[in-house]
């Protein structure tokens, strides 16, 4: 069996994300509550604490302090894996299998939630609603969030991928219209450093960030009035 | 061959209305923005979500695109 070329890019960054996570967990041990947080201690308390007020927002307090580190390492993991391509890794969202796994868990944390917050008979209860033939429309529906919220990440990153890949060929056919170093790309080198922070850097973060305020507002909408506990 | 890049062209084409529609989300978030400061916060999560939610249309656009490339120009 051929293994995808993406594989090993998937387990260099997972690997890496782990190590960094490790390293994250040692540091936050050893701080010391009382002192001034300086560094990778400063950077993760602000990224917690805005994760913290974005979910408590969405959802209620119980529930946040469940979700949080969730969506947390989930948004960190979107984001490396979005930047990838500028350590010349190959992007393992631009598989599909990666991103359907991330919308399935979604999707399942979905269902889970939704089941704990209206009780069991009202959850198999809401599959037939508003009458019983909707079963089918319910499944597809449930269906369309998993595939909606996959390929948005996947589509997004791909499209950048493939973007890049068909500028850089375009600007070595130009750049061998000069004479003598024609061979070596240089207007690669002087336009692709704009495109890469547009299509990684911004793009990258923007559907890290998509990714998981979407993934935060379908739970925050399966629970039953959340407007109304202050 | 020319067959196959018509269609993908055309079925990205379709895309370009979410270019519209997402400027318009765009607008009418700045406006509110513009009426009600105090709820920045609010509307900017909002204005993201909306966005996002109709750029799936586009998605669905590249991605048959994609496969018309890929499958049927083989």
């Amino acid at each position: 069996m051929k293994l995808q070329t993406t594989v090993y890019s998937i387990l260099i960054v997972t690997l890496f994300m782990a190590l960094l996570l490790v390293y994250i967990n040692r540091r936050l041990v050893k701080f010391d509550p009382l002192s001034k947080p300086t560094g990778i201690v400063l950077l993760v308390i602000m990224f917690a604490e805005m994760i913290d007020k974005m979910v408590t927002e969405k959802t209620n307090k119980k529930i946040a302090k469940y979700l949080t580190p969730y969506i947390m390492t989930i948004m960190a993991y979107i984001f490396l894996a979005n930047i990838a391509g500028l350590f010349s890794l190959e992007t393992p969202t631009s598989n599909y299998s990666v991103t359907m796994v991330l919308g399935a868990i979604t999707c399942i944390l979905i269902e889970v939630y939704a089941a704990k917050a209206k009780g069991r008979k009202e959850y198999i209860k809401s599959w037939f609603e508003p009458f019983a033939p909707f079963v089918v429309l319910n499944v597809l529906s449930k269906f369309s969030t998993l595939l909606s919220l996959s390929l948005r990440l996947f589509g997004n990153i791909l499209s950048g991928g493939i973007l890049m890949s068909v500028i850089y060929q375009m600007l070595a056919s130009v750049s061998e219209l000069i004479p003598v170093i024609g061979k070596f790309n240089i207007f690669g080198v002087i336009v692709a450093p704009v495109l890469h922070f547009y299509f990684d850097l911004f793009s990258g973060a923007m559907q890290a960030y998509i990714f998981v305020i979407l993934t935060i507002s379908f739970i925050g909408k399966e629970l039953p009035n959340k407007q109304g506990e202050e | 061959m020319e067959k196959i890049a018509f269609a993908a062209a055309a079925c990205v084409m379709m895309g370009c209305v979410t270019g519209v529609m997402e400027g318009l989300v765009a607008m009418k978030a700045v406006e509110s923005i513009g009426k009600n400061p105090d709820a920045a916060d609010k509307i900017q999560s909002m204005a993201i979500i909306g966005a996002a939610i109709s750029e799936t249309c586009a998605i669905y656009c590249l991605l048959v695109a994609f496969l018309i490339i890929f499958i049927l120009g083989r």
